[in-house]
């Protein structure tokens, strides 16, 4: 009997504690999805939550991880599903399709008299865009530049390319037993695009525009790296972090690839001597623009994730978080202020100069696979650049003619 | 009362052990299974997503998937890929089943270490293969040039055919666990008098595989094909990591390809027609094949 | 006879030779698996590839240990956890299901077998939507039932088909004798055929369990909570945004199956002894 009441009271002061912390409780929770995996990312991510959670009473934000690989379908199911989270940070060039599938709120009112919008660039700025109206805010970005194994090049003799040109032979050159010349991640996907795309874009050309001279000059260039035995076959079926291992175990003297692989590329090969160069350049410099934006999901809680989308975006608040992530800063106010020691990130920051956006288009998804195909079969050889660009531009043209 | 008792009385007291499973899996899988046929003659892509009403465009996805063309390469795919698995697989787990079912002290337990192939997920094997295949780094060309096999290495990933080969190479791999252990147990239910006795009549090895051992298997045998046809014909995890449909879409089954379609370009109702193209077709094989076993057995 | 015995011998040599030799082709995958787990990443894509780690490198194990709010103990527990769960249902469904259609005649005989096959037919990631919809109806999302329920669907089909061949190959005099011995139907099902069937049994549970261990995609897209998700989660942890870690990979996939194995070879003795079981003899 006595244990009996004794567990009662346990019971009872239990209920107590849980219906005063749920009385305490009445905050918003604004949830956000994102697709960091690694700890420090992570880590950082829960540090600028837990400042917004700290600098006001009324909003509590939780963030929740979904892998990369498994991103796109959980969001394309929760969107059938209408079971959504209030931020989504994803992939710059799958904004507008998101937007288009009406997941996003149209945020142009209220961010209007949001001074600050001023300074962001154009290019992060466009991507959260569609049809002129806001659907998000840019989180950070990055671009690809060009790494190279500095004594593999001393010892074949090269300087750094700086054209198209330079870059077949100086790959050529370097090209030794097993050190293959050049590399750059080709896989049929949007990695694969991504690469791609700063050769269309180098020779003046859209991302909606393959199939004339210029287009058939970028297919050209992989296909020629590819039949001169200075980049292998196999980057088809390398990622970008396949690729910095080939290029950190030596079997790559140069490779085209992101600032987002410094720090692990000094942490796996102290001992490897590289550098890097701005993009070699075609009829213009051109570079992707790559990064993650946030996007603010329809609903009720569209305020509070405004809110914390405010106070991540503030200077202040930038400045602790952009570097530990890896990223060049979005505005031009933060960018100035970064890797003033760090020569090798300052690369990346003035490559950022020639950076676009691809798309933004709804359809961008099918245009791309439609460019990395194309890419994909002038590089094996399985077509030629003109057979493979003029299917590509009839696909392409079917999407955005339709638009 | 009376009635029911009376429907119950003979062999229809058989719905009642059937039953509990059976509604568990309509309603689990019942549902989907239609929702993805209506969604494959609806028009749900990006910009129809959250409509609330979606249009209906009959059989127009299925026939905009035929005029693409990749279609045709994945049926083709698919048919290739489960015959040849289906067949080595069943061939080699057969016979490792027989030779584990003698008596010797390593059988067992190496048996039993076979199927750690099966314990592995399936993600980790296929990057597994997806690395030994490679061309420049992978140890298998590097056993076949060390041996003198080939002088080039071989491009196996990279090349459409190769590439197949591989992914069916990876898949039988998988699959040989699966049909040594079923045929083992099979071989187990046939009672060591039959073969000794068959063995006192003067039948030798061959005749008494043939004329015992088969003819006892036969219900295991069929149930494993069946099984190992369904379950090879929907792949999905091996080949999206091996090759993603790769080089050039040369390499898609119809489950990836309807992946593709849904999850990567956001064409939700190809996706769905897609899938029910390999549905029709897996079901149609089931039916014939029901046709063939049972019809002899005359169930009623 | 001390002929034979010499024979016999050799015999065995031969098969343990030979059986060595099968074993060596087919692990070798794994073995490479296991050296990749201790090499360093750069050593990974040397060329040539290195046949045994230059230098050990056993940092890819212990960062198993402590990897985000992904813990490795936890998500083990789960995997196990789910796993069994829909072994245990797959059985208590497939059992009679089968026992049903092999053993009675009825109506619509065909139309069962061929409806459990139906629910296989379409490929796990076309019935991860409809899924997830109805799982959410349930208020069942973000909770283990939810794997649950959803691997038991890939054990049930395959039980009900294998145990269904098991039960129809019982001889039909086995049970006459058993309903002159004064069994009803149920006890007979019971103590007879359950018993000579139980090797067919053990297989299926291992293999509705394995069904359950192998599972991503129901346990990733149903639990979105990373304390949640079964051990085959973690893959994601080391193929992420900026490509695949191997040597981590390697690690993690060695350590998720060797608590496995060792419930294999603890348990051979009972699954041999299922395996072996001879009751048809009697």
């Amino acid at each position: 009997m006595k244990k009996g009441f004794r567990t009662v009271c346990v019971i009872l002061a239990a209920c107590a504690l849980f219906s005063s912390g749920a009385f305490a409780q009445s905050k918003t929770t604004v949830t956000i999805w994102n697709y960091w995996e690694t700890p420090k990312h992570q880590e950082t991510l829960a540090r600028v939550c837990k400042d917004f959670n700290d600098s006001q009473g009324k909003i509590e934000v939780v963030t929740k991880y979904i892998p990369f690989a498994d991103f796109k379908k959980q969001l394309s199911i929760g969107a059938a599903a209408s079971e959504l989270p209030d931020i989504v940070i994803i992939d710059n060039p799958d904004h507008a399709s998101y937007s288009g599938m009406g997941i996003f709120a149209d945020i142009t009112d209220k961010m209007a008299s949001w001074p600050d919008l001023k300074q962001y660039f154009d290019g992060p700025l466009n991507s959260c865009k569609l049809n002129g109206r806001l659907y998000g805010l840019p989180f950070g970005s990055n671009c690809l530049s060009l790494f190279y194994n500095e004594d593999m090049l001393k010892a074949a003799n090269c300087q750094p390319p700086k054209t198209w040109d330079d870059l077949k032979s100086v790959a050529l050159k370097t090209t030794k037993g097993k050190v293959h010349g050049f590399g750059i991640s080709s896989v049929q996907n949007e990695e694969g695009t991504f690469g791609f795309l700063c050769w269309l874009w180098g020779t003046g050309n859209s991302s909606f525009k393959i199939n004339d001279a210029n287009g058939i000059k970028a297919l050209s260039l992989v296909r020629d790296l590819v039949k001169s035995g200075a980049m292998p076959k196999e980057v088809i079926n390398w990622t970008q972090g396949d690729t910095m291992n080939q290029f950190i175990s030596g079997n790559l003297a140069m490779m085209v690839n992101g600032p987002w692989q410094v720090p692990t590329m000094r942490e796996q090969a102290p001992n490897l001597k590289w550098n890097v160069v701005q993009l070699p350049i075609g009829k213009k410099a051109a570079s992707d623009l790559g990064g993650e934006n946030f996007g603010v999901v329809k609903g009720d809680k569209v305020d509070e994730s405004l809110a914390f989308l405010k106070f991540v975006a503030s200077p202040a608040e930038m400045k602790t978080y952009i570097n530990d992530f890896g990223y060049i800063a979005s505005r031009k106010d933060v960018a100035a202020t970064q890797f003033t020691n760090d020569a090798v990130m300052k690369v990346f920051s003035a490559q950022m100069a020639s950076a676009q956006p691809r798309g933004p288009h709804p359809r961008w998804p099918e245009i791309s696979d439609a460019l990395s195909l194309a890419m994909n079969e002038s590089l094996t050889g399985i077509a030629t650049p003109e057979a493979a660009a003029a299917k590509a531009q009839k696909t392409i043209d079917s999407i955005v003619g339709t638009k | 009362m009376n009635r029911i008792r009376l429907f119950f009385r003979y062999g229809n007291i058989g719905y009642l052990f059937v039953l509990p499973a059976m509604l568990y899996m309509l309603a689990l899988v019942g549902y989907p299974i239609v929702s993805n046929f209506i969604l494959s003659v609806q028009d749900v892509t990006v910009t129809t997503l959250n409509a609330p009403v979606k249009p209906f465009v009959g059989l127009r996805n299925y026939r905009m998937l035929f005029a693409d063309g990749v279609l045709q390469t994945s049926l083709v795919n698919t048919f290739v890929f489960t015959c040849c698995c289906i067949v080595f697989q069943f061939i080699i787990g057969f016979a490792l089943a027989l030779f584990f079912n003698r008596d010797f002290s390593f059988a067992k337990p190496i048996r039993g270490l076979l199927m750690i192939p099966w314990m592995i997920p399936m993600t980790v094997t296929a990057l597994m293969f997806k690395f030994m295949f490679s061309s420049n780094v992978g140890i298998i060309n590097q056993f076949l040039q060390s041996w003198g096999m080939i002088g080039q290495p071989i491009e196996w990933l990279l090349q459409p055919q190769l590439a197949m080969f591989s992914l069916i190479v990876a898949n039988i791999w998988i699959g040989i666990p699966f049909n040594m252990i079923l045929i083992s147990t099979g071989l187990t239910t046939i009672p060591p008098e039959l073969n000794e006795a068959a063995a006192i009549d003067g039948a030798n090895k061959r005749q008494s595989f043939f004329y015992i051992t088969l003819p006892m298997l036969k219900p295991v045998i069929e149930s494993v094909l069946l099984l190992g046809f369904i379950y090879t014909f929907k792949v999905f995890d091996l080949v999206f990591v091996m090759t993603n449909g790769g080089p050039v879409n040369s390499t898609h089954l119809l489950s990836t390809y309807s992946y593709k379609l849904s999850f990567t370009l956001f064409k939700y109702s190809q996706g769905a027609a897609t899938a029910n193209i390999l549905f029709i077709i897996l079901f149609a094989v089931s039916v014939m094949y029901l046709r063939f076993v049972y019809d002899d057995k005359g169930a009623a | 006879m001390a002929y034979k015995r010499n024979s016999d011998t050799l015999n065995r040599i031969t098969l343990c030779a030979v059986s060595l030799i099968v074993f060596a082709v087919l692990m070798f995958p794994l073995y490479w698996m296991l050296v990749t787990s201790f090499k360093k990443e750069i050593e990974i894509f040397q060329v040539p590839p290195t046949l045994f780690p230059s230098v050990l490198n056993t940092d890819s194990y212990f960062a198993q240990l402590k990897h985000g709010d992904f813990n490795m103990f936890g998500s083990f527990k789960n995997s196990f956890v789910i796993s069994f769960c829909a072994m245990l249902i797959s059985l208590v469904l497939a059992i009679p299901a089968s026992y049903g259609i092999a053993r009675f005649q009825f109506r619509g005989k065909r139309l069962c077998i061929l409806s459990f096959l139906v629910t296989q037919m379409l490929p796990v990631s076309v019935l991860l939507t409809p899924m997830f919809i109805l799982f959410k109806n349930l208020h069942l999302l973000n909770k283990q039932f939810s794997a649950i329920l959803s691997d038991a669907t890939i054990g049930i089909p395959f039980s009900v088909l294998i145990l269904m061949s098991y039960f129809a190959s019982i001889p039909k005099e086995l049970e006459d004798a058993s309903r002159i011995d004064g069994c009803n139907r149920f006890s007979a099902f019971l103590r007879v055929f359950l018993p000579i069937a139980s090797p067919g049994v053990i297989v299926c549970a291992v293999f509705s369990f394995l069904y359950g261990w192998g599972d991503l995609a129901y346990g990733m897209t149903f639990l979105q909570d990373q304390k949640m998700r079964p051990i085959t989660a973690g893959i994601f942890n080391f193929m992420g945004q900026y490509g695949t870690k191997w040597s981590y990979l390697t690690a993690f996939a060695v350590v998720t199956i060797i608590p496995v194995v060792l419930i294999f070879v603890f348990m051979q003795k009972y699954i041999i002894s299922g395996l072996t079981s001879g009751a048809v003899k009697g």
